[in-house]
Protein backbone atom coordinates (compact mmCIF):
# COMPACT_ATOMS: atom_id res chain seq x y z
CA UNK A 1 0.00 0.00 0.00
CA UNK A 2 1.29 3.48 -0.66
CA UNK A 3 -0.13 6.80 -0.50
CA UNK A 4 -0.79 7.22 -4.54
CA UNK A 5 -2.72 4.06 -3.98
CA UNK A 6 -6.71 4.65 -3.37
CA UNK A 7 -7.58 1.90 -0.54
CA UNK A 8 -8.87 4.71 1.64
CA UNK A 9 -10.79 6.12 -0.95
CA UNK A 10 -12.35 3.36 -1.77
CA UNK A 11 -12.90 3.08 2.50
CA UNK A 12 -14.55 5.93 2.35
CA UNK A 13 -16.93 5.25 -0.57
CA UNK A 14 -17.51 1.60 1.08
CA UNK A 15 -18.08 3.45 4.77
CA UNK A 16 -16.02 0.90 5.91
CA UNK A 17 -14.50 2.05 9.21
CA UNK A 18 -11.92 -1.34 9.74
CA UNK A 19 -10.48 -1.06 6.57
CA UNK A 20 -10.14 2.62 6.72
CA UNK A 21 -8.41 2.84 10.31
CA UNK A 22 -5.98 -0.17 8.84
CA UNK A 23 -4.93 2.00 5.70
CA UNK A 24 -4.68 5.08 7.56
CA UNK A 25 -2.21 3.91 10.61
CA UNK A 26 -0.93 1.67 7.93
CA UNK A 27 0.40 5.18 5.64
CA UNK A 28 1.39 6.88 8.95
CA UNK A 29 3.72 4.06 9.97
CA UNK A 30 4.86 4.40 6.62
CA UNK A 31 6.03 8.12 6.63
CA UNK A 32 3.15 9.51 4.71
CA UNK A 33 2.38 13.04 6.12
CA UNK A 34 -1.39 13.11 7.28
CA UNK A 35 -2.05 15.99 5.79
CA UNK A 36 -0.96 14.18 2.81
CA UNK A 37 -3.11 11.21 3.45
CA UNK A 38 -5.74 13.99 4.28
CA UNK A 39 -5.95 16.03 0.96
CA UNK A 40 -5.30 13.33 -1.36
CA UNK A 41 -7.25 10.48 -0.18
CA UNK A 42 -9.94 11.48 2.13
CA UNK A 43 -10.68 15.06 0.98
CA UNK A 44 -10.97 13.83 -2.60
CA UNK A 45 -13.04 10.42 -1.78
CA UNK A 46 -15.73 12.50 0.19
CA UNK A 47 -15.86 14.95 -2.98
CA UNK A 48 -17.15 11.88 -4.59
CA UNK A 49 -19.06 10.71 -2.16
CA UNK A 50 -21.00 14.69 -2.41
CA UNK A 51 -21.20 14.56 -6.06
CA UNK A 52 -22.99 10.98 -6.13
CA UNK A 53 -25.37 11.95 -3.58
CA UNK A 54 -26.21 14.93 -5.37
CA UNK A 55 -26.78 12.94 -8.49
CA UNK A 56 -28.90 10.48 -5.80
CA UNK A 57 -26.42 7.62 -6.55
CA UNK A 58 -25.87 7.76 -2.88
CA UNK A 59 -28.27 7.93 -0.21
CA UNK A 60 -28.52 9.08 3.36
CA UNK A 61 -27.17 5.49 4.87
CA UNK A 62 -24.64 5.85 2.89
CA UNK A 63 -23.49 9.00 3.31
CA UNK A 64 -23.58 8.46 6.91
CA UNK A 65 -21.90 5.61 6.72
CA UNK A 66 -19.07 7.71 4.45
CA UNK A 67 -18.98 10.42 6.64
CA UNK A 68 -18.45 7.81 9.64
CA UNK A 69 -15.62 6.35 7.82
CA UNK A 70 -14.16 9.78 7.45
CA UNK A 71 -14.43 10.92 11.53
CA UNK A 72 -12.63 7.37 12.23
CA UNK A 73 -9.78 8.39 9.92
CA UNK A 74 -9.52 12.12 11.06
CA UNK A 75 -9.63 11.26 14.34
CA UNK A 76 -6.44 8.78 13.68
CA UNK A 77 -4.67 11.43 11.61
CA UNK A 78 -5.60 15.02 14.33
CA UNK A 79 -2.48 13.93 16.56
CA UNK A 80 -0.11 14.00 13.67
CA UNK A 81 -1.44 16.87 11.89
CA UNK A 82 -1.45 19.09 15.16
CA UNK A 83 2.09 18.36 15.48
CA UNK A 84 3.00 18.82 11.60
CA UNK A 85 3.84 22.85 11.40
CA UNK A 86 3.24 22.75 7.69
CA UNK A 87 0.07 20.75 8.04
CA UNK A 88 -3.18 23.27 7.26
CA UNK A 89 -4.75 24.41 9.77
CA UNK A 90 -8.55 23.18 9.40
CA UNK A 91 -11.19 26.05 9.11
CA UNK A 92 -14.05 26.18 11.48
CA UNK A 93 -17.87 26.22 11.10
CA UNK A 94 -20.37 26.60 13.64
CA UNK A 95 -23.34 25.12 13.02
CA UNK A 96 -26.82 24.67 14.74
CA UNK A 97 -30.85 24.61 13.96
CA UNK A 98 -31.97 27.74 15.20
CA UNK A 99 -34.26 28.72 18.26
CA UNK A 100 -37.78 27.43 18.17
CA UNK A 101 -36.62 24.43 15.99
CA UNK A 102 -36.44 20.96 16.74
CA UNK A 103 -35.35 19.98 13.43
CA UNK A 104 -31.85 18.37 12.68
CA UNK A 105 -32.18 16.09 9.68
CA UNK A 106 -30.52 19.07 7.07
CA UNK A 107 -28.49 20.18 9.67
CA UNK A 108 -26.51 17.03 10.58
CA UNK A 109 -26.51 16.06 6.64
CA UNK A 110 -24.76 19.41 6.06
CA UNK A 111 -22.29 18.85 9.45
CA UNK A 112 -21.27 15.30 7.82
CA UNK A 113 -20.78 16.28 4.36
CA UNK A 114 -18.61 20.04 5.67
CA UNK A 115 -16.10 17.44 7.71
CA UNK A 116 -15.89 15.06 4.92
CA UNK A 117 -14.64 18.57 2.64
CA UNK A 118 -12.11 18.41 5.72
CA UNK A 119 -13.58 21.40 8.08
CA UNK A 120 -13.47 21.25 11.70
CA UNK A 121 -17.06 21.88 12.52
CA UNK A 122 -18.67 22.34 15.86
CA UNK A 123 -22.22 21.17 16.13
CA UNK A 124 -24.57 23.28 18.74
CA UNK A 125 -27.47 20.73 17.93
CA UNK A 126 -30.58 22.13 17.70
CA UNK A 127 -32.97 25.23 19.37
CA UNK A 128 -30.22 27.41 19.54
CA UNK A 129 -29.95 30.79 21.16
CA UNK A 130 -28.82 33.38 19.21
CA UNK A 131 -26.06 34.01 21.85
CA UNK A 132 -25.20 31.19 21.48
CA UNK A 133 -24.10 30.58 18.11
CA UNK A 134 -22.13 34.26 18.96
CA UNK A 135 -20.12 32.66 21.23
CA UNK A 136 -19.09 29.54 20.45
CA UNK A 137 -17.91 31.23 16.83
CA UNK A 138 -15.86 33.73 19.24
CA UNK A 139 -14.36 31.33 20.99
CA UNK A 140 -13.18 28.92 18.42
CA UNK A 141 -12.60 32.08 16.03
CA UNK A 142 -15.21 30.00 13.52
CA UNK A 143 -14.56 31.67 9.65
CA UNK A 144 -18.85 30.81 8.68
CA UNK A 145 -22.02 30.25 11.12
CA UNK A 146 -23.96 27.84 9.32
CA UNK A 147 -27.62 28.52 10.44
CA UNK A 148 -30.62 25.81 9.70
CA UNK A 149 -34.99 26.18 10.21
CA UNK A 150 -37.29 23.82 8.60
CA UNK A 151 -40.05 25.87 9.82
CA UNK A 152 -41.39 28.90 8.34
CA UNK A 153 -41.83 30.44 11.69
CA UNK A 154 -38.45 29.45 12.73
CA UNK A 155 -36.69 30.52 10.59
CA UNK A 156 -37.29 34.22 11.41
CA UNK A 157 -35.33 32.95 14.37
CA UNK A 158 -32.62 33.21 11.52
CA UNK A 159 -32.36 37.26 11.67
CA UNK A 160 -31.78 37.86 15.03
CA UNK A 161 -28.74 35.76 15.08
CA UNK A 162 -27.23 37.68 12.12
CA UNK A 163 -28.35 40.54 13.79
CA UNK A 164 -26.40 39.70 16.80
CA UNK A 165 -22.87 39.07 14.79
CA UNK A 166 -23.68 42.59 12.69
CA UNK A 167 -23.78 44.38 16.20
CA UNK A 168 -20.38 42.54 17.96
CA UNK A 169 -17.44 44.62 16.66
CA UNK A 170 -15.13 41.55 17.30
CA UNK A 171 -17.93 39.21 14.95
CA UNK A 172 -19.40 41.63 12.72
CA UNK A 173 -17.20 40.11 9.32
CA UNK A 174 -18.08 36.73 10.61
CA UNK A 175 -20.07 34.56 7.17
CA UNK A 176 -23.68 33.49 7.77
CA UNK A 177 -24.68 30.67 5.52
CA UNK A 178 -28.64 29.49 6.40
CA UNK A 179 -30.41 26.91 4.75
CA UNK A 180 -33.65 24.80 5.05
CA UNK A 181 -36.79 23.83 3.58
CA UNK A 182 -38.29 27.68 3.77
CA UNK A 183 -35.52 29.88 3.32
CA UNK A 184 -34.70 31.34 0.17
CA UNK A 185 -31.81 33.10 -1.15
CA UNK A 186 -34.01 36.64 -1.48
CA UNK A 187 -34.81 35.64 2.24
CA UNK A 188 -31.06 34.95 2.95
CA UNK A 189 -30.66 38.41 0.86
CA UNK A 190 -33.48 40.20 2.92
CA UNK A 191 -32.36 39.16 6.71
CA UNK A 192 -28.18 40.62 5.56
CA UNK A 193 -27.13 36.87 5.77
CA UNK A 194 -23.98 36.62 3.26
CA UNK A 195 -25.36 33.60 1.52
CA UNK A 196 -27.74 30.43 0.94
CA UNK A 197 -27.61 26.99 0.22
CA UNK A 198 -30.48 24.70 -0.96
CA UNK A 199 -29.02 21.84 -0.45
CA UNK A 200 -26.11 20.01 1.55
CA UNK A 201 -23.90 19.74 -1.04
CA UNK A 202 -23.98 23.22 -2.40
CA UNK A 203 -23.66 24.35 1.67
CA UNK A 204 -19.64 22.75 1.35
CA UNK A 205 -19.09 24.79 -1.70
CA UNK A 206 -20.87 28.22 -0.45
CA UNK A 207 -18.68 27.66 2.61
CA UNK A 208 -15.44 27.01 0.84
CA UNK A 209 -16.55 29.92 -1.02
CA UNK A 210 -16.95 32.30 1.97
CA UNK A 211 -13.94 31.20 3.27
CA UNK A 212 -11.63 32.16 0.40
CA UNK A 213 -13.74 35.44 0.44
CA UNK B 1 -64.87 12.91 -2.38
CA UNK B 2 -66.25 9.49 -3.59
CA UNK B 3 -66.90 11.13 -7.20
CA UNK B 4 -62.69 12.48 -6.86
CA UNK B 5 -61.58 8.97 -5.85
CA UNK B 6 -63.48 7.59 -8.83
CA UNK B 7 -61.97 10.33 -11.07
CA UNK B 8 -65.44 11.80 -11.81
CA UNK B 9 -64.79 15.32 -12.46
CA UNK B 10 -67.10 17.25 -9.92
CA UNK B 11 -68.97 20.82 -10.07
CA UNK B 12 -66.48 22.21 -7.20
CA UNK B 13 -63.24 19.95 -6.15
CA UNK B 14 -63.19 18.65 -2.68
CA UNK B 15 -60.91 20.37 -0.14
CA UNK B 16 -59.51 19.57 3.68
CA UNK B 17 -56.45 18.80 5.19
CA UNK B 18 -55.56 15.39 6.24
CA UNK B 19 -54.44 15.01 9.93
CA UNK B 20 -55.77 17.09 13.08
CA UNK B 21 -55.97 19.64 9.93
CA UNK B 22 -55.49 22.74 11.49
CA UNK B 23 -53.71 23.69 14.77
CA UNK B 24 -55.12 24.77 17.56
CA UNK B 25 -54.09 28.69 17.14
CA UNK B 26 -55.45 28.98 13.69
CA UNK B 27 -59.39 27.52 14.99
CA UNK B 28 -59.14 30.27 17.15
CA UNK B 29 -57.87 33.11 14.95
CA UNK B 30 -60.74 31.95 12.47
CA UNK B 31 -63.46 31.20 14.86
CA UNK B 32 -62.97 34.25 17.19
CA UNK B 33 -65.94 34.79 19.47
CA UNK B 34 -67.13 31.32 18.50
CA UNK B 35 -64.26 29.54 19.88
CA UNK B 36 -65.03 26.96 22.73
CA UNK B 37 -63.47 26.65 25.80
CA UNK B 38 -64.70 23.68 28.72
CA UNK B 39 -65.40 19.86 28.25
CA UNK B 40 -65.80 19.11 24.52
CA UNK B 41 -64.74 22.42 22.73
CA UNK B 42 -61.89 20.67 20.98
CA UNK B 43 -64.27 18.87 18.69
CA UNK B 44 -67.10 21.65 18.37
CA UNK B 45 -64.20 24.05 17.67
CA UNK B 46 -62.37 21.14 14.93
CA UNK B 47 -66.23 20.86 13.13
CA UNK B 48 -67.42 25.25 13.46
CA UNK B 49 -63.75 25.70 11.79
CA UNK B 50 -64.63 22.37 9.08
CA UNK B 51 -68.03 24.31 8.84
CA UNK B 52 -66.52 27.83 8.47
CA UNK B 53 -64.13 26.70 5.50
CA UNK B 54 -66.23 24.70 3.90
CA UNK B 55 -64.11 21.29 4.05
CA UNK B 56 -65.06 18.11 3.01
CA UNK B 57 -62.59 16.13 5.32
CA UNK B 58 -62.00 15.62 8.75
CA UNK B 59 -58.99 13.79 9.57
CA UNK B 60 -58.83 11.54 13.51
CA UNK B 61 -56.83 9.16 15.40
CA UNK B 62 -57.29 5.75 17.26
CA UNK B 63 -55.79 6.95 19.94
CA UNK B 64 -53.42 5.61 22.44
CA UNK B 65 -53.27 5.58 26.00
CA UNK B 66 -51.57 9.21 27.43
CA UNK B 67 -47.94 9.62 27.41
CA UNK B 68 -46.25 9.04 30.64
CA UNK B 69 -44.36 11.43 32.53
CA UNK B 70 -40.94 9.95 33.67
CA UNK B 71 -38.64 12.76 34.71
CA UNK B 72 -37.54 16.56 33.72
CA UNK B 73 -35.18 16.75 30.78
CA UNK B 74 -31.79 18.47 32.68
CA UNK B 75 -31.28 21.17 29.76
CA UNK B 76 -34.27 22.77 29.27
CA UNK B 77 -36.20 21.54 32.76
CA UNK B 78 -39.43 20.40 30.57
CA UNK B 79 -41.06 17.07 30.94
CA UNK B 80 -39.88 14.05 29.43
CA UNK B 81 -42.75 11.62 29.05
CA UNK B 82 -42.79 8.07 27.26
CA UNK B 83 -45.78 7.07 24.76
CA UNK B 84 -47.17 3.56 23.71
CA UNK B 85 -44.34 2.69 21.78
CA UNK B 86 -42.03 3.01 24.37
CA UNK B 87 -39.74 6.22 23.72
CA UNK B 88 -39.26 9.47 25.25
CA UNK B 89 -39.49 12.67 24.32
CA UNK B 90 -39.27 16.51 25.61
CA UNK B 91 -40.76 19.86 23.86
CA UNK B 92 -38.78 22.76 25.26
CA UNK B 93 -39.89 25.71 25.50
CA UNK B 94 -41.02 27.52 22.41
CA UNK B 95 -39.95 24.76 20.09
CA UNK B 96 -40.85 21.51 18.61
CA UNK B 97 -40.89 17.47 20.21
CA UNK B 98 -37.08 15.96 20.36
CA UNK B 99 -36.59 12.79 20.80
CA UNK B 100 -34.81 11.75 24.10
CA UNK B 101 -34.38 8.44 24.64
CA UNK B 102 -34.70 5.77 21.14
CA UNK B 103 -37.03 2.70 22.25
CA UNK B 104 -33.52 1.01 21.10
CA UNK B 105 -29.73 1.93 21.14
CA UNK B 106 -28.66 -1.51 19.74
CA UNK B 107 -29.81 -3.75 17.08
CA UNK B 108 -30.30 -6.46 19.44
CA UNK B 109 -31.94 -4.39 21.80
CA UNK B 110 -34.37 -3.70 18.67
CA UNK B 111 -34.71 -7.54 17.83
CA UNK B 112 -36.20 -8.12 21.72
CA UNK B 113 -38.52 -4.76 21.27
CA UNK B 114 -42.22 -5.12 21.58
CA UNK B 115 -44.92 -3.65 19.91
CA UNK B 116 -48.22 -2.22 22.82
CA UNK B 117 -51.04 -3.74 22.70
CA UNK B 118 -53.54 -2.05 20.68
CA UNK B 119 -56.62 -3.93 21.60
CA UNK B 120 -57.88 -1.09 24.54
CA UNK B 121 -57.12 1.37 22.33
CA UNK B 122 -59.77 4.48 22.07
CA UNK B 123 -61.80 4.61 18.70
CA UNK B 124 -64.43 6.23 19.90
CA UNK B 125 -63.59 9.61 18.03
CA UNK B 126 -63.53 8.11 14.73
CA UNK B 127 -66.81 7.02 15.75
CA UNK B 128 -68.32 10.23 16.81
CA UNK B 129 -67.15 11.85 13.66
CA UNK B 130 -68.99 9.27 11.66
CA UNK B 131 -71.95 9.38 13.66
CA UNK B 132 -72.43 13.33 14.31
CA UNK B 133 -71.07 14.61 11.03
CA UNK B 134 -71.51 14.21 7.04
CA UNK B 135 -67.29 14.24 6.79
CA UNK B 136 -65.53 12.34 4.87
CA UNK B 137 -63.53 10.72 8.02
CA UNK B 138 -59.82 9.88 7.30
CA UNK B 139 -58.49 8.15 9.74
CA UNK B 140 -54.85 8.57 10.33
CA UNK B 141 -52.42 5.94 11.28
CA UNK B 142 -48.42 5.51 10.48
CA UNK B 143 -46.47 2.31 9.05
CA UNK B 144 -42.93 1.45 9.47
CA UNK B 145 -40.48 4.13 7.99
CA UNK B 146 -41.55 7.13 9.27
CA UNK B 147 -42.66 5.94 12.71
CA UNK B 148 -39.56 3.65 12.30
CA UNK B 149 -37.28 6.31 12.19
CA UNK B 150 -39.23 8.74 15.15
CA UNK B 151 -38.96 5.94 17.37
CA UNK B 152 -35.25 5.05 16.87
CA UNK B 153 -33.59 8.59 15.61
CA UNK B 154 -33.09 9.71 12.24
CA UNK B 155 -29.24 8.98 11.97
CA UNK B 156 -29.27 5.33 13.82
CA UNK B 157 -32.37 4.21 11.88
CA UNK B 158 -30.70 4.99 8.23
CA UNK B 159 -27.39 3.71 9.26
CA UNK B 160 -28.76 0.57 10.66
CA UNK B 161 -30.21 0.13 7.16
CA UNK B 162 -27.34 -1.11 6.16
CA UNK B 163 -25.60 -2.43 9.04
CA UNK B 164 -28.71 -4.46 10.44
CA UNK B 165 -30.77 -5.21 7.47
CA UNK B 166 -32.74 -8.21 9.28
CA UNK B 167 -33.44 -6.65 12.00
CA UNK B 168 -34.61 -3.59 10.51
CA UNK B 169 -36.82 -5.88 8.42
CA UNK B 170 -38.05 -7.15 11.40
CA UNK B 171 -38.75 -3.88 12.92
CA UNK B 172 -40.51 -2.70 9.65
CA UNK B 173 -42.73 -5.89 10.17
CA UNK B 174 -43.75 -5.43 13.24
CA UNK B 175 -44.33 -1.65 13.01
CA UNK B 176 -47.04 -2.83 9.82
CA UNK B 177 -48.37 -5.31 11.98
CA UNK B 178 -49.52 -2.87 14.65
CA UNK B 179 -50.54 0.07 12.41
CA UNK B 180 -52.26 -2.71 10.06
CA UNK B 181 -54.33 -3.68 13.52
CA UNK B 182 -55.09 -0.03 14.14
CA UNK B 183 -56.06 0.55 10.72
CA UNK B 184 -58.77 -2.14 10.95
CA UNK B 185 -59.87 -1.04 14.23
CA UNK B 186 -60.39 2.79 12.69
CA UNK B 187 -62.24 1.15 9.44
CA UNK B 188 -64.45 -0.76 12.30
CA UNK B 189 -65.34 3.01 13.73
CA UNK B 190 -66.49 3.90 10.08
CA UNK B 191 -63.64 5.50 8.45
CA UNK B 192 -64.59 6.18 5.20
CA UNK B 193 -60.74 5.75 4.70
CA UNK B 194 -57.20 5.62 5.95
CA UNK B 195 -54.42 7.27 5.69
CA UNK B 196 -51.00 6.00 6.17
CA UNK B 197 -48.61 8.61 7.14
CA UNK B 198 -45.13 7.73 5.81
CA UNK B 199 -42.56 10.11 5.12
CA UNK B 200 -40.16 8.65 2.47
CA UNK B 201 -38.49 11.47 0.94
CA UNK B 202 -37.08 14.95 1.40
CA UNK B 203 -37.29 17.55 -0.91
CA UNK B 204 -34.48 16.08 -3.25
CA UNK B 205 -35.07 12.29 -3.70
CA UNK B 206 -36.12 9.44 -1.32
CA UNK B 207 -34.11 9.43 1.92
CA UNK B 208 -32.63 6.24 1.17
CA UNK B 209 -31.79 4.18 -2.40
CA UNK B 210 -35.22 3.29 -4.30
CA UNK B 211 -33.64 0.02 -4.68
CA UNK B 212 -33.82 -1.16 -0.93
CA UNK B 213 -37.59 0.15 -0.59
CA UNK B 214 -38.57 -2.12 -3.03
CA UNK B 215 -36.49 -5.00 -1.92
CA UNK B 216 -37.44 -4.60 2.10
CA UNK B 217 -39.87 -1.92 2.58
CA UNK B 218 -42.13 -1.36 0.01
CA UNK B 219 -43.22 -5.36 -0.47
CA UNK B 220 -44.41 -4.85 3.30
CA UNK B 221 -46.01 -1.48 2.90
CA UNK B 222 -48.44 -3.58 -0.37
CA UNK B 223 -48.93 -5.89 1.97
CA UNK B 224 -50.54 -3.46 4.75
CA UNK B 225 -52.83 -1.59 2.03
CA UNK B 226 -53.90 -4.99 0.60
CA UNK B 227 -55.49 -5.77 3.86
CA UNK B 228 -56.97 -2.65 4.77
CA UNK B 229 -58.35 -2.41 0.99
CA UNK B 230 -60.54 -5.94 1.60
CA UNK B 231 -62.32 -3.74 3.95
CA UNK B 232 -63.59 -1.66 0.64
CA UNK B 233 -61.98 1.91 1.88
CA UNK B 234 -59.77 3.51 0.29
CA UNK B 235 -55.82 3.91 1.15
CA UNK B 236 -54.35 7.81 1.38
CA UNK B 237 -50.60 7.68 1.74
CA UNK B 238 -48.90 10.74 2.80
CA UNK B 239 -45.48 11.41 2.51
CA UNK B 240 -43.33 14.89 1.88
CA UNK B 241 -40.42 15.12 -0.50
CA UNK B 242 -39.77 14.33 -3.96
CA UNK B 243 -41.38 10.88 -4.63
CA UNK B 244 -40.95 10.61 -8.45
CA UNK B 245 -38.50 7.80 -8.65
CA UNK B 246 -40.74 5.49 -6.62
CA UNK B 247 -44.57 6.42 -7.94
CA UNK B 248 -45.08 3.12 -10.03
CA UNK B 249 -44.14 1.61 -7.24
CA UNK B 250 -46.44 3.23 -4.82
CA UNK B 251 -49.27 2.17 -7.77
CA UNK B 252 -48.11 -1.38 -7.39
CA UNK B 253 -48.83 -1.05 -3.66
CA UNK B 254 -51.95 -0.13 -4.66
CA UNK B 255 -52.38 3.29 -3.09
CA UNK B 256 -55.31 5.21 -4.13
CA UNK B 257 -54.58 8.47 -3.03
CA UNK B 258 -51.30 10.45 -2.77
CA UNK B 259 -51.04 13.59 -0.66
CA UNK B 260 -48.65 15.98 -0.17
CA UNK B 261 -47.24 16.61 -3.54
CA UNK B 262 -45.32 19.63 -2.35
CA UNK B 263 -44.03 21.89 -5.09
CA UNK B 264 -41.05 22.38 -3.35
CA UNK B 265 -40.02 19.01 -3.84
CA UNK B 266 -40.90 19.05 -7.53
CA UNK B 267 -44.22 17.29 -6.97
CA UNK B 268 -46.58 19.30 -9.35
CA UNK B 269 -49.92 17.67 -9.28
CA UNK B 270 -51.19 18.88 -13.40
CA UNK B 271 -47.71 17.54 -14.11
CA UNK B 272 -48.16 14.23 -12.00
CA UNK B 273 -51.49 13.73 -13.22
CA UNK B 274 -50.36 13.59 -16.83
CA UNK B 275 -48.38 10.80 -16.26
CA UNK B 276 -49.79 9.03 -13.15
CA UNK B 277 -53.43 10.59 -13.09
CA UNK B 278 -55.15 6.97 -14.78
CA UNK B 279 -53.75 5.25 -11.18
CA UNK B 280 -53.15 7.57 -8.59
CA UNK B 281 -55.60 10.72 -7.41
CA UNK B 282 -53.58 13.19 -6.17
CA UNK B 283 -54.00 15.52 -3.21
CA UNK B 284 -52.67 18.80 -1.78
CA UNK B 285 -50.43 21.03 -3.78
CA UNK B 286 -50.70 23.96 -1.68
CA UNK B 287 -47.32 25.21 -0.18
CA UNK B 288 -47.77 25.75 3.38
CA UNK B 289 -44.87 28.23 3.35
CA UNK B 290 -47.18 30.29 0.58
CA UNK B 291 -49.92 30.26 3.41
CA UNK B 292 -47.54 31.73 6.19
CA UNK B 293 -45.58 34.19 4.06
CA UNK B 294 -47.65 35.45 1.43
CA UNK B 295 -50.15 37.59 0.09
CA UNK B 296 -53.95 36.83 -0.02
CA UNK B 297 -53.60 38.03 -3.80
CA UNK B 298 -51.00 35.09 -4.34
CA UNK B 299 -52.63 32.61 -2.26
CA UNK B 300 -55.98 33.12 -4.37
CA UNK B 301 -53.99 33.58 -7.75
CA UNK B 302 -52.05 30.01 -6.51
CA UNK B 303 -55.18 28.35 -5.55
CA UNK B 304 -57.21 29.14 -8.65
CA UNK B 305 -54.32 27.75 -11.23
CA UNK B 306 -53.75 24.98 -9.28
CA UNK B 307 -57.81 23.89 -9.70
CA UNK B 308 -58.16 24.79 -13.15
CA UNK B 309 -54.71 22.78 -14.40
CA UNK B 310 -55.75 19.66 -12.01
CA UNK B 311 -59.39 19.43 -11.90
CA UNK B 312 -59.91 18.09 -15.19
CA UNK B 313 -61.64 14.40 -15.48
CA UNK B 314 -61.57 14.08 -11.41
CA UNK B 315 -58.14 12.66 -9.21
CA UNK B 316 -57.72 15.83 -7.44
CA UNK B 317 -58.00 16.87 -3.85
CA UNK B 318 -57.15 20.23 -2.87
CA UNK B 319 -55.26 20.76 0.71
CA UNK B 320 -52.49 21.88 1.87
CA UNK B 321 -49.07 20.31 1.30
CA UNK B 322 -48.81 19.05 5.11
CA UNK B 323 -51.18 20.42 7.59
CA UNK B 324 -52.21 24.15 8.24
CA UNK B 325 -49.78 24.84 10.45
CA UNK B 326 -49.83 27.77 13.62
CA UNK B 327 -47.55 29.90 11.73
CA UNK B 328 -50.05 30.19 8.76
CA UNK B 329 -52.27 33.16 8.46
CA UNK B 330 -55.36 32.93 9.02
CA UNK B 331 -56.21 35.26 6.34
CA UNK B 332 -54.36 32.85 3.64
CA UNK B 333 -56.14 29.68 5.42
CA UNK B 334 -59.63 31.87 4.17
CA UNK B 335 -58.51 32.82 1.24
CA UNK B 336 -57.57 29.03 0.23
CA UNK B 337 -60.38 27.96 1.12
CA UNK B 338 -62.79 30.60 -0.15
CA UNK B 339 -61.55 30.11 -3.70
CA UNK B 340 -62.50 26.61 -3.93
CA UNK B 341 -65.66 27.35 -3.13
CA UNK B 342 -66.22 29.60 -5.88
CA UNK B 343 -64.55 27.74 -8.41
CA UNK B 344 -66.96 25.69 -10.16
CA UNK B 345 -67.37 24.56 -13.41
Amino acid sequence: MSASDNSIQQAILLGNVDSISKSVNHLLHEGVAAQTILDDQLLSGMAIVGERFKRNEMFLPQVLMSAQAMQTAIDLLKPHLLKDSTALKQQTVVIGTVKGDMHDIGKNLVRIMLIGAGFEVIDLGVNVPAQRFLETAAHHGASVVCLSALLSSTMNNMKEVVDCFRGDPGLSQTKILVGGAPVSREFSKAIGADGYAPTATDAVAKVQLLCQA
Amino acid sequence: MISALQRVETARVPIGEIGGGYTDVIIKALLSADYQIGSDASFQNHLKVRQLLGADIVGARVLGPPVEVIGIHEDWRTDIYRDFWGASYTQPPDATVQLVTPIAKTPAELETWQTPDVSKFDKSLIHRWKTDTDFFVLATLNAGFDLGYELLGFERFMMWTIQARKVMHAYFEKLIQTNLKLALMSVEAGADGILIADDLAFNTGTFVDPGYLRSDYLPLLKGMVSEIKKTGVPVFLHSDGDLRSIIPDLIDCNIDVLQSCDPNANMDIPTLKQEYGRDLVFMGNIDVDLLANGTVAAVENTTRNLIRAARQGGGFILSTSNVVASYCKPENVRAMYAVAQKELT
